[in-house]
């Protein structure tokens, strides 16, 4: 915690000062939320404000959401897979490199609050505290300690993450941290994929029948940034407005196309679903799939070329004559 | 008119003798989500975990979807086919916040417009409220009228006294089923003291508080200040959860499905914060987001009080618990400026 108080004082500091030497128009950070164990984003031209930015384990967002809705020069303050996310969209030309003043933070991985919730059989409001040291996380309800391997509390998307600090940065706040590369990550994809396509349809029927079409997922995620999304087209309509599970299945295997490629696997679609549908296990397949079939991996070298939307001249050769 | 009182384990017992009449509803996490469902004559655990539901129960009278009616042209016209009624529902175990959530959009569906799909299921359904003993740090059901564990809205209201919930009649349609339900104790004195404490203790564990004096007047003045409704609205994803999980929100949008000379027209939830909402007729007229997140806000708290004379808001708190950016109405009404910044 001291080290991420340390962080949190530095980039404070170099926030304010961003915006008090003119450059960069906004400051886009964390702050605490209103709720327990909660942040919000913290979206800002104000200079005094840098003082509610903070950086703990709860700061979930992936903030290089907010890049393409705004106007000017960006401080933005990013995990790594966030920082991907930024160096995609600098990729896809959706964003300028020297537009951005990317503040980086080493991270060591997110708390999943559903994951604590079915660890202690409690709401996440009922428990008093949540601290991490190094490898373990302590959580105190009812002014009793119970301790927790780190590995049991983190999100999956974290336990599989390959990039927890950020590689393209104008500002490291910490001391680079090394990914975790915990088995665990993959758990639920792999319990799918040991399933009969029939079974695995059926699950996708059950999951996705659910669906409310919020949308949630989508406006979440840096790499859907069309300015008008195929799924709310009427002319043609590719997909049926009304969520029937079978339009809702459509609509996801869509945007994981979509999102190929450009996917940094940051989990914020599987975490911001109201109704719990796992969709990271379908994002997490496509982006293990992209690297199996392409060896790309978004988000990774801003001057690559983008997966999807570069083409070269040998990769038609039989397929387009 | 004494009130009766059941032992929890004969929840399952009263469920099922109500089942006879009607659809059972209680609060399930079967489909994965919190949401009142089909009651499968068994499980009554819902005792122990449930909370509120995430899926509002408004979901049983504005289905997420629904077919209006099918159509079909032939020489002579279209062939309208109206889909059949619905059994009667009885939504055992809706909170108060919640109750009072339908009472509001009856203002909209019953009163200001007949609405023949929701009214159907309206009319028929009973309400079993159940008293909210641990409310959430999301809401804020006090500073909008409504008391965790007492309603007006229900037709039956249970309180949690230890072993037992208490039964009170609220309504006739609730009187009329008790009147049919046997084998009840009468509630002694004891009961009802331990219930009336209990709902102060209910009520005393809402700590957030929304002061709404004179707010659609500050809204009203606010109307136009557009740095404010930038700001407020900087961190809005245009996600359509606080407004399709809201129990009050009944944006719809309807769409036909047209297969050859066959269609269905459906009704499905829609949402006042979405870029292409109203775009069928025309366009949109609040293309940025800080017009959207303004009309979300002003159409709960401020034209609904205009038209209606009620705050279309319950407190249930689902629109901060569940927004993935922590966007709280609570903090959101506070910071409404006291005075018109613009304009005259």
């Amino acid at each position: 915690m001291l080290k991420d108080r340390e962080m949190e004082q530095k980039l404070r500091n170099e926030a304010r000062t961003l915006l008090e030497q003119g450059k960069v128009d906004w400051i886009i950070g964390f702050e605490a939320g209103s709720l327990k164990f909660s942040t919000t984003p913290l979206i800002t031209k104000d200079k005094n404000d840098t003082e509610r930015l903070v950086i703990n384990p709860f700061i979930v967002n992936n903030l290089a959401d907010f890049l393409t809705g705004i106007k000017g020069r960006v401080g933005i303050v990013v995990k790594g897979c966030d920082s991907r996310s930024v160096v995609s969209l600098i990729q896809d030309n959706k964003v300028v490199r020297e537009d951005v003043v990317i503040l980086g933070v080493p991270c060591t991985g997110l708390i999943d609050l559903g994951k604590v919730e079915k660890l202690t059989g409690k709401y996440r409001d009922e428990l008093d505290d949540i601290t991490r040291q190094g490898n373990k996380v302590t959580i105190r309800v009812n002014g009793q300690k119970k301790e927790f391997p780190a590995t049991d509390v983190l999100f999956d998307h974290c336990l599989a993450c390959e990039l927890p600090t950020p590689k393209e940065y104008d500002l490291l706040l910490g001391e680079p941290s090394p990914p975790i590369a915990n088995p665990l990550a993959q758990e639920k994809i792999e319990k799918l994929k040991q399933m009969t396509p029939e079974q695995r349809w059926g699950v996708w029927e059950k999951e996705l029948s659910r669906c409310i079409r919020c949308y949630a997922c989508r406006n979440v995620c840096p790499a859907c940034f069309c300015q008008r999304c195929f799924v709310e087209e009427t002319e043609p309509q590719w997909v049926f407005p009304a969520p029937r599970w079978q339009d809702n299945l459509m609509f996801q295997i869509i945007r994981n196309i979509h999102v190929a490629g450009r996917c940094t696997d940051c989990g914020e679609c599987e975490r911001a679903c109201p109704v719990n549908i796992p969709l990271r296990s379908l994002t997490r397949e496509m982006y293990d799939i992209v690297d199996e079939l392409f060896q790309f991996k978004a988000g990774m070298d801003k001057d690559a070329p983008p997966l999807l939307t570069h083409y070269e001249e040998e990769e038609a050769e039989g397929i387009f004559r | 008119m004494a009130n009766k009182k059941i032992n929890k384990k004969d929840i399952a017992k009263l469920l099922n003798k109500w089942s006879q009449e009607f659809a059972v509803f209680v609060p399930s996490r079967e489909s994965g989500v919190a949401e009142m469902a089909k009651w499968d004559g068994k499980d009554v655990s819902f005792l122990d975990w449930y909370r509120n539901t995430i899926v509002p129960p408004k979901a049983n009278f504005l289905p997420q979807m629904e077919e209006m009616f099918r159509f079909q042209k032939d020489k002579e016209g279209y062939k309208i086919e109206l889909p059949p009624d619905g059994a009667k529902q009885l939504i055992f175990g809706i909170r108060p916040c919640d109750a009072r959530a339908m009472a509001i959009i009856d203002a909209n569906f019953k009163e200001l417009y007949q609405d023949p799909y929701y009214l159907s299921r309206r009319n028929s359904a009973v309400l079993v409220g159940l008293g909210c003993m641990n409310p959430s740090e999301s809401c804020f059901c006090t500073s909008m009228g409504v008391s965790p564990a007492e309603s007006k809205d229900v037709d039956l209201m249970l309180t949690d006294i230890g072993d037992e919930f208490l039964i009170e009649e609220v309504s006739d349609k609730g009187r009329k089923l008790m009147a049919k339900t046997t084998g009840l104790k009468g509630a002694t004195k004891n009961d009802e003291a331990k219930a009336k404490e209990a709902k102060k203790t209910a009520y005393d564990k809402v700590t957030r508080k929304l002061d709404t004096e004179g707010i659609a007047d500050k809204l009203l003045a606010s109307f136009d200040d557009q740095d404010f409704w930038e700001k407020v609205a900087a961190k809005c994803i245009s996600c359509g959860i606080c407004t399709l999980l809201c129990p009050t929100c009944y944006c719809f949008d309807i769409n036909d499905e047209l297969v050859r000379q066959q269609g269905t027209r459906f009704r499905n939830w829609d949402s006042c914060g979405f870029p292409v909402y109203t775009k069928m007729p025309m366009e949109n007229p609040r293309a940025e987001k800080w017009r959207r997140v303004r009309q979300k806000v002003c159409h709960k708290f401020e034209f609904y009080p205009m038209n209606f004379d009620v705050i279309a808001c319950t407190g249930c708190g689902r629109c901060i618990r569940l927004c993935p950016v922590n966007w709280d109405i609570t903090q959101v009404l506070e910071s409404v400026p006291a005075k018109a910044r613009v304009g005259k």
